[in-house]
């Protein structure tokens, strides 16, 4: 009985064992393999070269460039879909009839694809006919129409990842929101007969309790950065400026045809997610029991 | 239940801050909607009107010919812009139904082996899977493209469908390993008295209980294969397979057509996910927050 | 929730089984098939970047050998991306597509285009065909020029003559000092088009700057000719650069690409000139009343230099190839006769009143054609201008595209766009373009 149902178990997982083996795994493995062979479209040769693709990688500016524009879009959207997804939680915690539908609401910009919401902010963003200027003008904060992306560069990738942060936040607001309505309210009422402020619970009651979904929140907003690849594709194409690390190795494997360099590129920013996702539990994840 | 305070606190603050409540939530749907409100208003007005200053904030008079141009109801000098836009939707939904079905039925076995069945190394084929979450497209994304190659997969449907579900598995086995953890044992003991075999068991007493958990696995899983657009990009090469995400930034990069075109094209390839959003959203919140409590 | 504790793990673990990567394997079959051309019949997929010409000419196509047309438009650098996955992977997606002159040193190292010499006799099509010699590598036929493009210089007379310039300029001195003027006297606050997106219209706006400072961007030899700051190609980077910083450009260009910047600024009088567009503007899209709000008032000019005498025009011709993984070779050689017939090369390029034009068309690739076009526009929309600019056209590079052109261009429109935004100087543009040249040609 006990063996055949192990048997049984091994059936089931067969399919899974299948996609996640040669989908998943086998191509993760030939991608840390690759990144140190050569492979040029051009030479049709293939062989070890060490750390060349990673050498030859870093010496490029334009790739140099973009490893720093997506530390920019990973700091600046993960800080802000988590603050705002904690302020969204907040706000939609109180249970009542509008919460459902402001829930759908506000997780719509989740469920919609990134290209379509990167080509409608794109209007906005308009030098000429973009809302954007219309209203900071109508109101007095610019004199004449700003041209928002392609001139500053730390405007653009801020404004780039404001598009993303407006996809993920919705994800990190659920996440936290769910955590929330974990948290027993007893917690504070012995906190108000302690007098404490609104400020106080924030602080000392509801934000280290909510540290389990603020991390999950993080985890999402920091693999969703580092991958970010539709919103400067579609905004702002090849442009160094604002090129994400996954622009420069689509370029570098399908443009130069250098896909022992894309390899390399892949390799790096793999271990980097997997480094930063492991420090950020390390750092803000507690364990908590109520 | 407000925030804290249970001090006495006069009338005036109360409503005071149920008022900034109010306000704010306000604020957090106009941040939700704005964007799509802007392009549905220009995919209603004509190229003139949206093209012109001062820019207008809704559309006046309403103007439908986009939407008939670009589904072929009237005559127009699109060229194939229409067949594209139709043809790349078709393919959009076939490649995101067909990653559902295949994604939820491989998933439930393998989710109902981790929660009902016990085996070993249990734990690290669980914690594998789910970690594969993790993994980065990069990880995967040019290995792909050779494999798929050697298959003879590149812009085919299949390719798509195996692609897509290969990176959504982890997450619909997480959402029904938990459903299924979620549900009383002592139904299925019930069934093995009578005489059941586990997937007897499976099919007659937890599937029909489970029918919430399976939406919501399937529901997520719809919408990001309906958003999916590197994988595609490199594994697809023209309209037998190219899902709409792809058509669409192929017509706008050059910026040849339009905005106010532009934007109903956008409208059509988020009409599906959008409604479905809109329709399952209690499925989809218990589908990504599932298990996020633990 | 220790699970990303995994992942290095798993990475590593599943690496020391990995696999050995295979070699990649090369197409050493050379020729291209024999074909039935009398009747070829099936069907073909046409991809290329120009929107289709009326449906009523294809179907007489179909008619007359049997051949079903699929004519799929796609963007030219979405075009591009095509063409390498689908040859990297050796799927077929189209029977014709594009092949553009920058391209031809590439596809002939890679063999993804069959060579055409078999249907083609390149001592035949020279002498009607001005720009084939952009097509051949090593003697080999690898595309058939599609149209005669070549970069031009344009100006919306009526804006200029307003401003108190009513004689076209011909140094690059006097241009810069007229557009000035059209900028100071209120005719046109930003008369200057340069579409300064990072894509390939932004690197042949700064080749055709080069010719007209007077060189070229690389030498013979493929070497890099534009880092001393006292080379062609170096001063027209600066003054593209400068134009844009000084407020003659529209600020809104540096995220616009170059059909665009014609089709919605140039078209309708936001901007005055192009010191570098494309051959065929006038017919295709300036003189389309329903297009322009500009008809009849864009004229090609000389292209003004350094020296005041008269330089060449770059050729930027696109042409079309049958791809190794084509399923209908004979329909696609079929197609490709039908596709460059001198009357229909004239219907293209906006023979017949415009009504059968390709938008964007430039001059016919044949010359037989463009005297059928010359007599069918009367000589309006500057006709005989181009002729006669064709005449003088010069390729780009003096010995074809290197094959590393892609990366090359890609260094070119990223750095020129970088400096014209002020994310980096001149100097550091200059640099970054020359160090790709250097890496793939010591």
């Amino acid at each position: 009985m006990r063996s055949q149902r192990q048997r049984l178990a091994y059936i089931l997982l067969a399919p899974l064992a299948l996609f996640i083996g040669a989908l998943t795994l086998y191509p993760t493995a030939v991608t840390t393999v690759e990144a140190f062979f050569r492979e040029y479209s051009l030479v049709n040769n293939h062989n070890f070269v060490g750390l060349k693709n990673f050498h030859d990688a870093f010496s490029t500016p334009a790739i140099r460039q973009s490893f720093v524009n997506t530390g920019i879009y990973v700091l600046s959207g993960t800080v802000l879909s988590v603050v705002l997804g904690i302020a969204f939680a907040l706000l939609l915690r109180q249970r009542s009839r509008w919460r459902a539908p402001l829930l759908a609401l506000v997780v719509l910009p989740w469920a919609l694809p990134p290209v379509v919401e990167a080509l409608l902010w794109s209007r906005i963003y308009d030098p000429t006919f973009g809302p954007l200027n219309g209203v900071l003008k109508s109101i007095g904060l610019i004199s004449h129409n700003q041209v928002w992306l392609g001139s500053n560069r730390w405007e653009a990738l801020v404004l780039i990842e404001l598009v993303q942060v407006w996809q993920t936040t919705p994800l990190c607001v659920l996440l936290i929101l769910a955590a929330l309505q974990l948290i027993p309210s007893e917690l504070y009422e012995a906190g108000a007969v302690d007098g404490a402020s609104a400020w106080h619970g924030f602080r000392y009651i509801t934000l280290p309790l909510l540290r389990p979904g603020i991390t999950i929140a993080m985890v999402a907003a920091i693999t969703a950065s580092l991958n970010i690849f539709d919103q400067p594709y579609i905004l702002t194409g090849d442009a160094s400026a604002s090129a994400s690390v996954g622009v420069q190795t689509y370029l570098v494997s399908f443009q130069n045809l250098n896909f022992g360099e894309g390899y390399a590129l892949s390799l790096i920013m793999t271990l980097a997610t997997a480094a930063i996702s492991l420090l950020v539990l390390r750092l803000v994840y507690r364990r908590v029991e109520f | 239940m407000p925030l804290v305070s249970r001090r006495p606190s006069g009338r005036t603050r109360r409503v005071a801050r149920r008022w900034g409540r109010w306000i704010a939530l306000v604020l957090v749907v106009i941040w939700s909607l704005f964007p799509l409100y802007w392009g549905l208003s220009t995919s209603l007005m004509s190229s003139g009107a949206a093209d012109s200053l001062p820019v207008h904030y809704y559309p006046h008079p309403l103007y439908l010919s986009n939407y008939g141009q670009l589904l072929n109801l009237q005559h127009a000098n699109l060229g194939t812009l229409p067949y594209q836009l139709r043809q790349s939707l078709l393919n959009s939904t076939i490649e995101s139904v067909g990653t559902t079905v295949l994604t939820v039925f491989v998933a439930i076995f393998a989710a109902y082996a981790f929660a009902r069945l016990e085996f070993r190394f249990k734990r690290i084929i669980l914690v594998t899977t789910i970690a594969t979450l993790l993994l980065p497209a990069y990880a995967t994304l040019l290995p792909l493209y050779k494999l798929m190659t050697s298959w003879n997969l590149v812009n085919t449907y299949l390719g798509i469908i195996l692609t897509n579900t290969s990176g959504f598995l982890p997450l619909a086995i997480w959402i029904l390993y938990n459903y299924f953890q979620g549900l009383p044992k002592e139904l299925e003991e019930a069934a093995f008295i009578d005489g059941a075999r586990p997937l007897e068991a499976l099919a007659r007493v937890i599937l029909p209980l489970s029918l919430p958990g399976i939406a919501a696995a399937a529901a997520v899983t719809f919408l990001f294969s309906w958003s999916q657009f590197l994988f595609p990009l490199i594994l697809t090469t023209d309209l037998r397979s190219e899902p709409a995400t792809v058509v669409i930034a192929a017509l706008y990069g050059p910026r040849l057509v339009a905005f106010s075109l532009m934007a109903a094209a956008g409208m059509l390839a988020i009409a599906v996910p959008a409604a479905l959003a809109l329709l399952l959203n209690r499925y989809i919140v218990s589908g990504l927050t599932a298990g996020a409590t633990k | 929730m220790g699970l990303a504790l995994v992942v290095p793990g798993l990475v590593l673990l599943v690496a020391a089984c990995g696999s050995s990567g295979s070699g990649s394997n090369s197409s050493s079959n050379n020729s291209a098939p024999a074909v039935n051309l009398k009747h070829p019949g099936g069907s073909i997929t046409v991809a290329v970047a120009y929107p289709s010409p009326p449906p009523a000419l294809l179907q007489q196509f179909t008619k007359q050998t049997g051949v079903k047309v699929r004519w799929v438009n796609v963007g030219w650098d979405d075009l591009q991306s095509k063409i390498v996955a689908a040859s990297t992977a050796h799927s077929y997606f189209a029977d014709v597509t594009d092949v553009d002159w920058s391209k031809t040193g590439e596809y002939y190292k890679l063999h993804w285009f069959y060579p055409l010499n078999r249907y083609f006799a390149i001592s035949t099509l020279s002498g009607q065909m001005p720009q084939l010699s952009s097509f051949v590598d090593n003697g080999q036929l690898v595309g058939i020029p599609m149209d005669a493009s070549f970069m031009v210089s344009t100006m919306n007379t009526k804006q200029f003559t307003h401003a108190g310039v009513t004689k076209a300029p011909t140094t690059i001195a006097q241009y810069t000092a007229d557009l000035q003027k059209l900028k100071s006297s209120g005719v046109n606050p930003h008369p200057l088009n340069i579409p300064l997106q990072a894509q390939e219209g932004l690197s042949t706006y700064w080749y055709e700057t080069t010719a007209a400072f007077g060189g070229h961007v690389l030498t013979a030899q493929h070497k890099a000719a534009f880092t001393s700051p006292s080379s062609p190609g170096y001063k027209a980077l600066a003054w593209i650069v400068h134009a844009y910083k000084s407020g003659l450009v529209p600020p809104g260009n540096i995220n616009m690409a170059d059909v665009a910047s014609l089709t919605s600024n140039m078209a309708h009088g936001m901007t005055a000139s192009s010191l570098s567009e494309y051959s065929g503007d006038l017919a295709t899209i300036y003189d389309i009343p329903s297009n322009s709000s500009v008809v009849g008032q864009v004229k090609y000019v000389s292209t003004p230099t350094a020296s005041g005498a008269p330089a060449p025009n770059l050729g930027n011709p696109d042409g079309v190839g049958i791809p190794r993984t084509a399923h209908n070779v004979a329909g696609a050689v079929a197609f490709i006769k039908w596709l460059d017939k001198p009357s229909n090369q004239a219907l293209w390029a906006g023979a017949n009143g415009g009504k059968d034009a390709i938008t964007g068309f430039p001059l016919p690739a044949q010359k037989n054609a463009t005297a059928i076009l010359a007599s069918s526009l009367h000589g309006k929309s500057g006709i005989g201008d181009l002729s006669q600019l064709l005449r003088d056209s010069q390729p780009v590079f003096q010995n074809g595209a290197p094959p590393w052109y892609s990366q090359f261009s890609n260094a070119v429109y990223t750095n020129v766009h970088a400096a014209a935004a002020g994310q980096e100087s001149v100097k550091a543009a200059i640099s970054a373009i020359a160090q790709v040249v250097n890496q793939n040609a010591p």
